[in-house]
């Protein structure tokens, strides 16, 4: 099986919403690695050619120039960002393509993005998640026009770039709309790139999960379609941000200023041990909140969670094997729920789970 | 043929008049502003309600697109032809896949190398779905260059009768030559000017100043470097004289 979620461009502090799609991520992943062969993909190499990166490089060496970022914080890079979004001008694609060859023919990454690749390396130790490869260059398994190519002949894509027009992923037969995905100018969009990476890792697995924001939903159902007339079983997971007294915000607004993994992670580890913030987080942002995005985020019950985690953990037995306790949490599919596994954690009237499968999928 | 403003002028006065007498009453088509006011009252028109035909372009070949071009609008009832001069041959040019979409959509006609579909003349409001699946088409790319064209239109015995057809290239994108060529083919074949079996030679020039035959048929828009100015982007010659 393949769980590829959407991926997180390294240009700002992670925040909670994030850390929701990386928590879901990672236990579904870890409890179904116990019960079938899982790959799990998360490449920023195959994102970086798209323009909120490559872009947001090239603004940061015109206008910021040779700086050391090598003791940057998050937030640092990310206000840089804020600034890069709040800029009315975007540079021509031209100014960005020799940061686009370098990534493509060399795995080049900004100082500034590995530095902040480097700071989420740490969060993902603390929070005892498997790391993918964070600053692994991991190339996609096709350029630009090879997937291009695979997808015209499958009757899937609109090439107008003999006429200086963009190309499109064209799902008109299945009557959803076109959507480009490389401009006029040449620039290929992040949809471009999660082809580049999914249509020759599909056929590979006889299941493909992808996790994403709710708010890619349009075109995650036109990426799923298109994988599907390429022959995968995929299934689509959508996840609801977390909001944040009750709004949801963005990176580009700065929304990390409120709440950051960085902040929280430092607020409950100051309470905590480390195992116990391991398993309330989970309990926390899968089982509380949910898939949708109703519940804003609240440190009270997060609070509470962490001592739910606390007495589960101490209550933990080695009684129910890990496969057998995993197995009703799969439904049809192949990959187990996170929010049907996490939630049965926290139902009462229940045997205590092992701690051999907290272990192995939540701490 | 000399080409001046008040023969461009004039040019566009007969279109627009021929399918609006009620504007050539209300505005004096004598004048460039006059026309332009013309043409933005017809443009301007409810979208609901206005006919236009959605013409869908997969790739742009420019012989197999000059033939089908003729062959559609010769597909056309004369009823057809008459709602969708009135609305001046308003046409959007979309980006698609024809073959994606004929299971969904109604055309009038599909080209036979599948790289164009067209549907016929329809309320706006009946295009919607087919425009809202689509994306305008964006072909900024200079028009290209060919040394010699010449066609036999499909659709008929040969006729023994041929034309000039001048494209003007300074400035021309494929986009917006696509426009101009499709109002002054289309426009062509209502009014007999070309039909299937006729032959046509397809050539290139800057503009068509100084082009040594006489046009029959012009496309005149205004010039886009020149507002206050009209332009001739496309022209159709009187019959050439077979070579003997």
């Amino acid at each position: 099986m393949l769980v590829a979620p959407v991926t997180i461009t390294p240009t700002k502090p992670l925040t909670p919403s994030h850390l929701k799609g990386l928590l879901w991520t990672d236990v579904m992943y870890r409890a179904t690695d116990l019960l079938t062969s899982v790959t799990y993909r998360y490449s920023p190499s195959t994102y970086h050619p798209c323009e909120q990166t490559l872009g947001f490089w090239e603004f940061l060496d015109r206008t910021v120039g040779e700086v050391d970022y090598s003791n940057c914080s998050e937030d640092d890079v990310g206000e840089l960002y804020v600034r890069y979004r709040a800029g009315q001008e975007r540079a021509p694609f031209a100014d960005c393509r020799p940061y686009l060859e370098a990534v493509e023919n060399s795995g080049w990454v900004h100082p500034a993005s590995a530095r902040v690749l480097e700071l989420w390396a740490a969060h993902y130790a603390r929070l005892g998640l498997h790391n993918p490869g964070l600053s692994t260059h991991q190339p996609p398994g096709l350029g630009l026009d090879e997937v291009i190519d695979l997808l015209m002949a499958a009757g899937l894509c609109l090439d107008l770039r003999n006429s200086g027009g963009p190309v499109y992923l064209d799902l008109t037969a299945a009557g959803l709309p076109l959507r480009q995905i490389v401009s006029a100018e040449g620039r290929p969009n992040y949809l471009a790139c999660a082809l580049r990476e999914l249509v020759p890792l599909v056929p590979l697995h006889d299941e493909t999960v992808l996790l994403y924001d709710r708010g890619l939903e349009p075109d995650y159902v036109l990426l799923h379609k298109a994988l599907e007339r390429l022959d995968g079983t995929v299934h689509r997971v959508s996840l609801g941000r977390v909001p944040v007294d009750g709004r949801i915000t963005s990176a580009r607004q700065g929304d990390w200023r409120t709440l950051s993994v960085r902040t929280l992670l430092d607020d409950v580890t100051s309470r905590h041990d480390e195992m116990t913030v391991r398993l309330g987080m989970r309990l926390y942002f899968i089982a509380k909140l949910g898939p949708g995005d109703r519940e804003s985020f609240r440190a009270d019950l997060l609070e509470r969670t962490m001592t739910r985690a606390e007495r589960l953990l101490a209550a933990a037995t080695g009684a129910t094997g890990d496969v057998e306790y995993l197995e009703p949490h799969r439904g049809v599919h192949q990959r187990v729920d996170p929010y049907r596994l996490t939630s049965g954690l926290l139902a009462r009237h229940r045997d205590p789970p092992g701690a051999a499968m907290l272990a192995a999928v939540y701490t | 043929m000399n080409l001046t403003q008040e023969l461009l002028r004039a040019e566009l006065a007969r279109r627009v008049g021929a399918v609006r007498p009620d504007l050539a009453g209300k505005l004096d088509l004598s004048t460039i502003d006059g026309l332009f006011a013309a043409q933005t009252e017809i443009a301007g028109a409810d979208p609901d309600s206005v006919t236009g035909v959605v013409s869908v372009l997969r790739a742009f070949d420019p012989a197999a697109w000059i033939s089908e071009t003729i062959t559609f609008a010769a597909t056309l009832t004369p009823a057809e032809a008459d709602v969708w001069r009135t609305a001046l041959t308003r046409t959007y040019f979309l980006a698609g896949n024809p073959a994606n979409l004929v299971d969904r959509f109604r055309f009038a006609h599909v080209a036979d190398d599948g790289n164009v579909a067209w549907t016929a003349p329809v309320d706006g409001r009946v295009s919607l779905p087919l425009r809202r699946l689509l994306k305008l088409l964006e072909a900024p790319a200079p028009l290209p260059h060919w040394r010699q064209l010449d066609l036999a239109v499909p659709g008929g015995p040969k006729t023994g009768r041929t034309r000039g057809l001048y494209i003007a290239t300074a400035g021309a994108t494929v986009a917006r030559s696509l426009v101009h060529l499709n109002h002054l083919l289309v426009e062509a074949v209502f009014d007999g000017l070309v039909a299937g079996g006729d032959q046509l030679q397809v050539r290139q020039v800057p503009r068509l100043l100084g082009v040594p035959s006489t046009f029959v048929a012009l496309r005149v828009a205004a010039d886009p470097g020149n507002p206050h100015l009209l332009r001739a982007f496309a022209g159709l010659t009187k019959e050439v004289p077979l070579a003997r």
